[in-house]
Parts: structure tokens; sequence; C-alpha cells
């Protein structure tokens, strides 16, 4: 069966509203009238149904709540009065911002939904129109039903999905946005307001300026170490593994999985103590005379130099079995035919290595380590589990010598100071430099090609 | 059209209304005050039993209130973040370290007490402890337990005498203590004689650390990372069980872990005397006092108020101190048999004492202070700031601490 | 010739060497892990590779605490993961494939959507996400459930490149025998994609096991221990008061030792499926 794809001359909405019948004109003001009049009663009364909410929130509580939105609640200071009927103090609570702002992002998320229903109510008319002006079929309540699980299968399977992501990626993201033009902090920890770039002036040019740099620094070195480190020693490992001659190579990969698969916060937490100056580590070295004196690897008598150099050979423990792992599949899959020739020419593994295997292994990887770079700006748990930023820093604000922007943005939300509107300033910065970085690697690598 | 989308939309909207309805119901409930109410008390994890007990005896006295006695999200230590992340769902009584006491005062996040509680713990109370938890002349807590750090040792290694002064205390032994903590370290900058947040603990631009005192001390910290006797760690408990540290400072909490570790050689003592500046002082330490504060978005501020009272009673004291070795703060509680006997409390009450210890401030701006203190005795101690930069370092501290 | 076969043997026995010390370099914080479960600790810290004295005590302990359900902790672990597994599977598979085998309008900018909103760091989501749970009065299990779930639709990158190395002809000939996109979906695609599914649930059903920041966020507010998730509970053993660290750590460990084991297991299962996807993903380029 071929689906007939006939392109319907096209008519204006004004067209539509002017020469449509009753029910098409009322359309316009009563969604879903025309589908009724044309029997589409379930898309009727989706359309009805919805305007009919939409309205009575809307004079319910939308409107208070658009109001409330453009200053965050009228009431910003709280009153201790004394009930005297009860012999206590009680406190009159000022205007909570934090769900002001929640509910007005929603019910601006509400209104574009709604419009957003009302296009579509609209473009349904219109269609209606023109396949009764044309002397064309209009599809059945049973024909559109069908439709979801053919022509319109995407719509059926990607709601659910879609739903998941609006209210728990893309709403927060807006509410975390907004929240960085407030003055959401420690003194306006339950009634704030909007300040504009106030919070952003804090963090380039304030008193947080002197931290944001040098953290911004150590972060972007970070994650280029890590990336580099974990894919290059990750596909010599993988070559090892698969070089001719060893035997049992899924009991060798396994050994390696098995430190990838242990919990992190098991395996990091323990490496901490692992690592301390009196930790095990420094025991057996010393126990075999490999060093004199304990070394300071991570706490807060490193320096910082080292515990860098540690967190990132830490993290080579945990990421290289990864990138062992992929590493693998790209070698098994290589064709062999240009390394083959390459062996005839004379050249020695090295050189194969070098100029035939590795070129191909970074062009199949390409994108995927794009990815991890972004993932290791933004690797939260081997910072705060191994070092929790130590060791400290008298010249940062909040922030050790190896914390990342996003331990760092964790601390200013859940430790000591609570600035909240700091942070969401750090995470629209990280989003920023993410997002600068990979549109530049993807436009050279060229490798990000639409299927 | 494209009913699917339309349908989604829809159930978006249904979704979403249903929401705003179930929140505006729950703020809307808040103010209901019944004659029967249901309270809330948050206790850190380990003290769940015997505050179960507890409150069973206030419940049988106060039959139309029940209680619900269930461990704080993070500790009472962290009371400060996990009421501020959503104080409405915070328990109707929690622990308040007396450091977090102004910023949650401020915050509007506890309540002040009626004046007749506030009238009896000022008069049946130790003196610090009335003081520990007021604020701006208010008391915004009901106290049961003060704490400062004490020094534990090992009996068979040293003497009461040589733990008397820190110079033969090195001498003779090793103390195992962690200079990267500021609530340990800073009181000795009380010994050198300086200030934070003046005589009161309550005056904003009230310290004088900046200056030829404070840097007395830096100069003390940076002393100790070369006497042997002094270790620096992490885990003092580990050290000092596998003998390579022969005492530590640490404190009340904490009694009950190293008596298991020390056994009959267990020994508790005072503070020993240091020399800061040329001068033999006191080395000093925080005081702090641990208290139960009413939340101000509690539903039934009365009821509240009666089980923070009876929680911190007498016997509720002494049990608190039999179970977790936490040392009371009512004079008739502190006055008892029990107390009395006990070393770590006689060494705790001792160091409470004006001359050895300082009560924690509750300014808002502790928090810059903690964030602050701990990389500068750090760095200090280990070398990382110069002692050309020790004034400068202090400075700046000062400054950042009095911010608003 | 014998001089070749003889360094050829010396290369072998040398590369031998060279991975059995990397081996042990890798395996033994893990085996230090192991052991410092069955060792005897009141100090909070372990400063020994091998434990001065061995118990099982540790073991005993973490399924008897009074103050810490452990056997909850892995009931609940266990059934949010089921259902998480179950739901994000195929939310996540079916975005993937309607993003790989079909046209339209709406597909260009949801995956750029999708680009964008993966940049955001999580963490100030947070508080947004705690308050529109307890907006739908689910600080529970099962909100913790539509958190992890809610996300699923933006996890579809590697199934998806995964689709694109199928060939379309497939789909193809069989719309021509007059099937839907249905049952295309249903007969062609989903048997197709049994090693991604796999992988995918397999990835699901780990992610509960080892989150601690969103379960605490969500979670704690109860205040009733029973009913938090295991990774949440071990760490709050440890985090939270003056004290805590010192006498659970040993239960601690041991607690961390045997979730450990499970997920250990599966993920080696699991390590084939893993690598299918990744250079199936990756070889579009």
């Amino acid at each position: 069966m071929f689906r007939k794809k006939h392109v319907a001359p096209k008519a204006t909405y004004r067209e539509t509203f002017k020469k449509g019948d009753g029910a098409t004109k009322l359309s316009f003001f009563l969604m879903g009238s025309n589908a009724f009049a044309n029997k589409q009663w379930v898309k009727g009364i989706v359309f009805l149904l919805s305007e009919i909410i939409f309205f009575v929130w809307f004079f319910m509580s939308g409107i208070p709540a658009l109001k409330l939105l453009s200053n965050l609640g009228p009431d910003k200071t709280k009153r201790v009065v004394y009930d005297a009927s009860q012999g206590v103090y009680v406190t009159k609570q000022p205007s909570n911002s934090v769900l002001i702002l929640l509910f007005g992002i929603l019910a601006i998320f509400m209104c574009i939904a709604f419009i957003w229903i009302y296009y579509l109510n609209l473009r349904s008319t219109r269609n209606n129109y023109i396949a009764k002006r044309d002397g064309d079929h209009i599809a059945t309540n049973m024909e559109e039903l069908k439709s979801l699980f053919d022509s319109r299968l995407h719509s059926t399977l990607m709601t659910i999905p879609l739903l998941g992501i609006l209210f728990f990626t893309v709403l927060p993201t807006v509410f975390m946005i907004s929240m960085a033009f407030t003055n959401y902090d420690r003194q306006h920890p339950i009634a704030f307001s909007w300040t504009g770039f106030q919070a952003f002036g804090n963090v380039l040019s304030g008193d947080l300026a002197g931290t944001f740099f040098p953290v911004l620094g150590w972060t972007l070195i970070w994650a280029v170490a890590a990336t580099a480190t974990t894919f290059f020693f990750g596909v010599l490992l993988a070559m090892l593994i698969e070089s001719k001659g060893i035997k049992h190579k899924g009991f060798w990969r396994t050994v390696f999985v098995i430190v990838w698969a242990v919990p992190q916060f098991v395996s990091l937490l323990m490496m901490a103590q692992f690592l301390d100056y009196q930790g095990a580590l420094n025991n057996i070295l010393m126990n075999l005379h490999l060093i004199s004196s304990p070394i300071h690897f991570i706490d807060n008598q490193a320096s910082p130099l080292v515990a860098r150099i540690t967190v990132i050979i830490v993290n080579m423990w945990i990421g290289i079995p990864v990138s062992m792992l992929v590493s693998t599949a790209i070698i098994q899959n290589l064709p062999q035919d240009q390394i083959e020739a390459a062996r005839i020419d004379g050249a020695n593994a090295a050189q194969i290595f070098r100029s035939i295997t590795f070129p191909q292994i970074l062009f199949v990887m390409a994108p995927s380590l794009i990815q991890q770079f972004i993932g290791n700006i933004n690797n939260f748990n081997v910072i705060f589990l191994l070092t929790g930023g130590a060791p400290m820093n008298s010249k940062y604000n909040g922030a050790g010598s190896t914390d990342l922007l996003v331990t760092w943005l964790y601390n200013l939300t859940f430790g000591q100071e609570q600035r909240y509107n700091a942070s969401a300033v750090l995470g629209i910065l990280i989003f920023v430099i993410s997002a600068v970085v990979s549109l530049l690697a993807y436009r050279r690598t060229n490798a990000f090609k639409e299927g | 059209m494209k009913i699917w989308k339309k349908l989604a939309l829809a159930s978006t909207l249904v979704l979403v209304g249903l929401s705003a309805a179930a929140c505006s119901n729950n703020s809307s409930s808040n103010g209901g005050n019944s004659g029967s109410s249901k309270l809330t008390l948050w206790v850190d994890t380990e003290q769940v039993p015997y505050y179960k007990n507890i409150v069973k005896d206030f419940t049988k006295t106060h039959k139309n209130i029940s209680v619900r006695v269930v461990q704080s999200p993070n500790g009472s230590a962290n009371a400060k973040t996990d009421v501020g992340k959503d104080p409405s769902k915070a328990a109707d009584v929690f622990e308040v370290p007396n450091d977090q006491l102004g910023q949650m005062a401020e915050a509007g996040y506890i309540n002040p007490l009626s004046p007749q509680d506030t009238k009896k713990i000022k008069s049946d109370y130790i003196d610090v402890a009335s003081k520990g938890v007021a604020w701006k002349g208010k008391i915004y807590a009901y106290p049961y337990a003060q704490q400062a750090q004490t020094l534990y040792y090992n009996k068979s290694k040293l003497s009461e005498n040589d733990v008397k002064d820190w110079t033969t205390l090195t001498s003779k032994g090793v103390v195992g203590t962690d200079f990267t903590n500021a609530y340990v370290m800073w009181p000795v900058f009380f010994s050198a004689g300086t200030q934070l947040y003046g005589k009161s603990g309550e005056d904003l631009h009230g310290s004088n650390f900046a200056s030829e005192k404070g840097v007395n001390a830096l100069k003390w910290f940076a002393e100790q990372k070369h006497n042997k006797g002094v270790m620096q760690t992490s885990n003092a408990l580990n050290q000092l069980k596998k003998g390579n540290a022969s005492a530590i400072l640490d404190g009340p909490w904490n009694a009950a872990n190293i008596k298991k570790i020390l056994g009959d050689n267990f020994a508790v003592a005072k503070y020993p005397t240091i020399n800061v500046g040329g001068k033999n002082v006191q080395m000093e330490a925080f005081l702090g006092i641990e208290g139960f504060a009413v939340n101000s978005h509690t539903s039934n501020a009365k009821a509240a108020s009666q089980l923070a009272s009876f929680i911190t009673n007498k016997k509720a004291q002494l049990i608190v101190h039999k179970e977790a070795g936490q040392i009371p703060v009512l004079k008739s509680a502190v006055n008892s048999q029990a107390v009395k006997s006990d070393p770590v409390a006689e060494a705790v009450i001792e160091m409470a004492k004006p001359g050895n210890s300082v009560l924690q401030p509750k300014l808002p701006q502790m928090a810059a202070f903690w964030n602050g203190a701990a990389p500068l005795i750090s760095g200090t101690y280990d070398g990382k700031i110069k002692p050309a930069d020790y004034m400068a370092q202090l400075k700046k501290l000062q400054k950042s601490i009095e911010k608003k | 010739m014998k001089s070749y076969s003889a360094q050829r043997r010396l290369s072998l026995i040398g590369r031998y060497i060279l991975l059995t010390i990397l081996a042990i370099l890798w395996i033994l914080p893990i085996v230090w892990i192991i052991l410092a479960s069955f060792s005897y600790n009141d100090t909070g810290f372990v400063s020994t590779f091998w434990p001065d004295k061995f118990t099982l005590q540790n073991y005993i302990g973490i399924f008897t605490n009074p103050q810490y359900p452990f056997g909850n902790w892995i009931i609940n672990t266990l059934a949010i993961s089921l259902a998480s597994m179950v739901i994000s599977t195929f939310l996540t598979i079916s975005v993937a494939y309607v993003l790989s085998r079909l046209r339209f309008a709406f597909r260009k900018p949801f995956l750029q959507i999708a680009l964008v909103l993966g940049m955001f760091p999580g963490f100030m989501a947070m508080i947004a996400l705690y308050y529109i749970l307890k907006g739908l009065n689910m600080l529970n299990l099962f909100g913790l459930l539509l958190v992890y779930v809610g996300g699923a639709g933006l996890g579809f990158y590697v199934a998806k490149g995964f689709f694109d190395t199928i060939p379309r002809a497939i789909d193809e000939a069989a719309e021509i025998d007059g099937a839907t996109n249905w049952q295309v979906f249903l007969h062609i695609g989903l048997p197709l994609s049994k090693p991604m599914i796999v992988y995918t649930a397999l990835t699901a059903f780990i992610a509960p096991w080892t989150d601690f920041i969103f379960s605490g966020i969500i979670l704690s507010t109860s205040g009733n221990a029973k009913d938090y998730t295991i990774a949440y509970g071990l760490y709050n053993m440890v985090h939270t008061a003056k004290g805590n660290a010192t006498a659970y750590f040993a239960q601690f460990v041991a607690g961390c030792v045997i979730i450990a084991i499970p997920i250990t297991i599966l993920f080696v299962f699991m390590q084939k499926f893993y690598v299918n996807g990744i250079t199936a993903g990756a070889d579009k380029g």
C-alpha cells in the first residue's frame, strides 16, 4: 500500500476564518468546534478540554503566579511576633521566593504550551477547511488514532520521554538559570529578589573572581589531562592485551574492568585513605624502602602540584579500563590491509602504531573523546570523594587547590556559605565553556555528522 | 491533526494543575492548630534510640501530642543546610550547634523562646549555656549539652604532670592533632590574646587578630611543624591506637571511642599551657553549646516548645550523658553524682570556665570565618604561607569576615 | 632464524611481565578494600595493607545494625533499579529508534536541544527537582524513580548510534509488504537491538546502586532510614554525626563490598555490550 502524497493547495488562516463555516469560525475562539463538526470527536474533546482547563487555571492561579514572578513575592522580611494566647513566639514568614519562581516558570511553560495547542487547533481547522473546500476525504476518528502507530509513531513514542525531559531537565535548568539573576543567598534564604547581573559581577570581577579564574584554569588543565591520559594509555593497554601471543585475553581485560565496576563512592573514598599520609600506600613504600619518609599525596599538607598529579593518576586508574575496552573493539575491527602493507615495507611496530593504528583509533573515537572531555569538566566524583578539594588554598574563597568548578559549585550551595545565586552563575559559565569547547571540537573533527 | 501532541500537552496541563493544587494545599494547611498535634523531632542517628525513650515519657504526660523521632538528614552539625534546604519540611524541633544559631535566627528558621522559658533558662542553667543560645538579646534554643575539646592521653606513657605543659607533653610524648581543622586550632589565637568578634562574640567589627598578637599565634603554628612531639594527622584515633601518638586533642563525642581504644590507660585532662609570643598561657578551646530549637515553620509552636523543653530537662540530660557522654548544662544535672564522677565531664567543665575556652561566636559571618580560617592555619603550619605574609593574610581574613 | 624466535619469546615474556605488573597495580587497591572489610577496626581508618586482626564481625554487624537497616536498603534499591530498568530501557530505546529511523519536523531541533541540555551541570537543578517532587508530594522512593526515569529520554546517544548502523533497506522491505511503522518497530527494530537493550537495561539497573547525591537530596527529608537506597544509606553512615564515622567505618566497608560484588559481576557481563554500543555509535564518523 502506498500512501498518496498529494500537496493540498494552501490556504491562509485569514481565508480559513473568512470563508469557513460557522464551526470553523468558532474554532478560533472555542477550540475543537471544527473537529466536532467533522465528527473528529476525540480531537475535539482534547482541544475543548485543554482550553477549559487552561482558562480555569489561568484565572485561578495563572495570573497570580505570573504577577508574583515579577518581584518574587511582595513580603521580603520576616516578622517575629509574640502570640500571647499560646505564650510563644511565632514567625510570620516572608514570601517563599523559591516556590514563586518555580510556579512562575511553570506558568510561563503553561502559557507557551497553550499557545502551541491553540496553533495546532488552528492548523487542524485549516486542514479540514482545505479538505472540505477541495472535496477531499476528511480523516475519521479511527484513521487519526491509527496514524499514531504508523505515520505518527514518533509522537506516540516520544510523548512520555518528552514529558520526563520537560519536567525533570528543562524546567529545573530554566529554574537554575533564573536563580543566577537573583540575590538568593545566605542573607536572603527565603525571600529574594531579582538583581540582574549582580551575581555575575561577583563571580567575574567581585570577591569570587580571585577563585574563579584559577579554578577555571585548573578545570581545563584537568579535563585535557584526564581525557588525554586515559585515552592514550587505554589504547596502549588494549594493544598490549591484543598483541600476538598473549593468551586468556578475556581474563586480562576482566582484571582491569573490575576497577571500573566498583562503585566510585566506594573505590574513591577508600582510595583517599589508601593515599593518606599515614595510609597503606605510604606504609608499603616505606617497608619496601622506596621512600625514606611518607609522601603527602592528597592531604592538606600536600603541595598543590603533587595533589593534582595524584588526582590525575588516580583518574587513570579508574578511567583507563573503560578506554581500554573501547579501543579493544576498535582495534579488532581495524582494516588489516594497510598494516600488512606497512609491515611488508619494513615498518616496525612503533611506526605502524604512530602512523596507522593510532590515527585510525583517534578518528573513530573523536566524538566520544569530546563527550569525555565535557564529562571530565563536570567530573564531580573523583574530586569530591578523593580529595574534597584538598589541599586547602588560602588564596581561594571556599575552594581548595584540586577543586573543579563543579565541586566548587557544590560547596557554594551545600557548604558553609550557601551562595545559591553564585553557584547558578557557575552552572551557566560551565555550560558556556562546555558549549564553546564542543562546538570548536566538533567543527574541527567534522566527525559529528547527522545520520 | 497531531492528536497525540495535543494529548501530551493536555496531560501536561492536567499534571501541572494537579501539582499546583497539591502545593497550595500544602501551604494552606500550615496554620492549622487543633487539639491534637503531630510533631517531628530530628536528632543524630545514634541518638534515636534513647531520644525515643525520652519522648515516650513526654507523650505520657502530653496525651494529645504525638511525636516522631527521626534522624536528621546530615547530622546536627549540618543543621543550617538541612533546615535551609526546605524549612517547611524540616522537623518541628531540631538540634542546633550554637555557631549556626545566629544565622538560623537571622534567616528566620527558628523562633525565640517564650518569656517564661527564657527566664527559666537564665536562672536554672549554667551561665555559658544561656549565653551560648542567645542571639541579639533573645534566647533561641533549649540547651542540653556543652562541648569543649580536651586532651585525651595514654596513662601508661604520660603522667598527670607531663600533660600540664605543651613543651613537656611534646618532649615526653607525641600529640596527634589536625592543623587543618580551625575548630581545633583557632583558639590558640585566644591564648595569644586576640578576640574574634569582640568580647561578646557578637560584634561584627570586634575582631582584632590582625595584630602582632595574631602573628604570634601563627608563629606558634609554624613552630609546631618542627616539633617532633607534634603529629599532624587526619586520623588521630588510629595513631593513638597504634601507639604512634600518646595524646590527642578531641571532643566528648569521641570519648567512648577513645575509651575503647585505650582501655585502662584512658585518661583525660584539660588543655596544657603553651608558649605564645614569649608568654606561658593556657591553651584555649572553643566552647560549644548544643541545643534544641523550634522550627519557625511549625504548625504548632506551643507543643513544639513543650517538647523541646521536655527533652532537655534534667532527666533527659542525664540520660544523654549516660548514653553518649554529653556534658549537661542544667545546674542541677551538672551537680549530680553521675556527672561529678565522670572524668571526661570534669575535664570539659573545667575547660568551659572563662580563660580556658571561648564561646563560639554566633554571627552568620562564622560561615566565612570557617572557610577562611582553616586554609590560613593549615598553610601557616606547613609553610605554604611565609612569615612575611602573616600580617597581610590575617588582615585579609579579618576583612572578609566583617562583610555583611 | 633461531635468534629471531628467541627474540620473539623474549618480547612475549616481557609483555607478560608488563601486563602482570599492571594488573597487580590495578587490582591491589581492590584487594586492599576487601581485606579492610575483614579487618577489626575501631578507629575509622585503615593504615596497613594487611589487617592486624581478621574478623567477620563487620559483615554480621552491617546486617544487624539497628540504626542502619541494610536489608531494607537492598530491597529498596533492588525495587527501584528494576522498575527504573524496565521503564528507562523502553523510553531510551523508543527515543533512539525514533530519532534514528523516523523523519519528522521536530527531530533536528530535538537533537540540538538534547545536546545543549546535556551540558548544564545537574547540581543546581537539584533544588528545583526537590521542589517539583515536593509539589507532587513525592519525596520518596517513587519520586526518586521519576528522577531516574525522567532523564531517560536524553540518554539515547549510544542506542541511536547502534540503530544508525542497521541498514534502512530492512525497514523499507517491510513497509512495502504493508507493515505499519509500529509493526516495523515491534517486529524488526526491537529484535535487532537486543544487545543494545541489554546494555541500556544494565546501565539503568546499575545507576541507582551508585548514586548517593540525588537519592540523598530526595530521600533524606523523610528521616526514615528504612526508606534510603543503598548508596545514600552507606554514604550517610560515615558522613553524618561526629564520632559516627569512627564507630561504623568497618561496617561501611563491609556493606560496600557486599554491593560491589553483584555490580562487578554485571559489569563484567556487560563489557561486551558496552563495547558494541560505543563502537557502533562511533563508527558513523
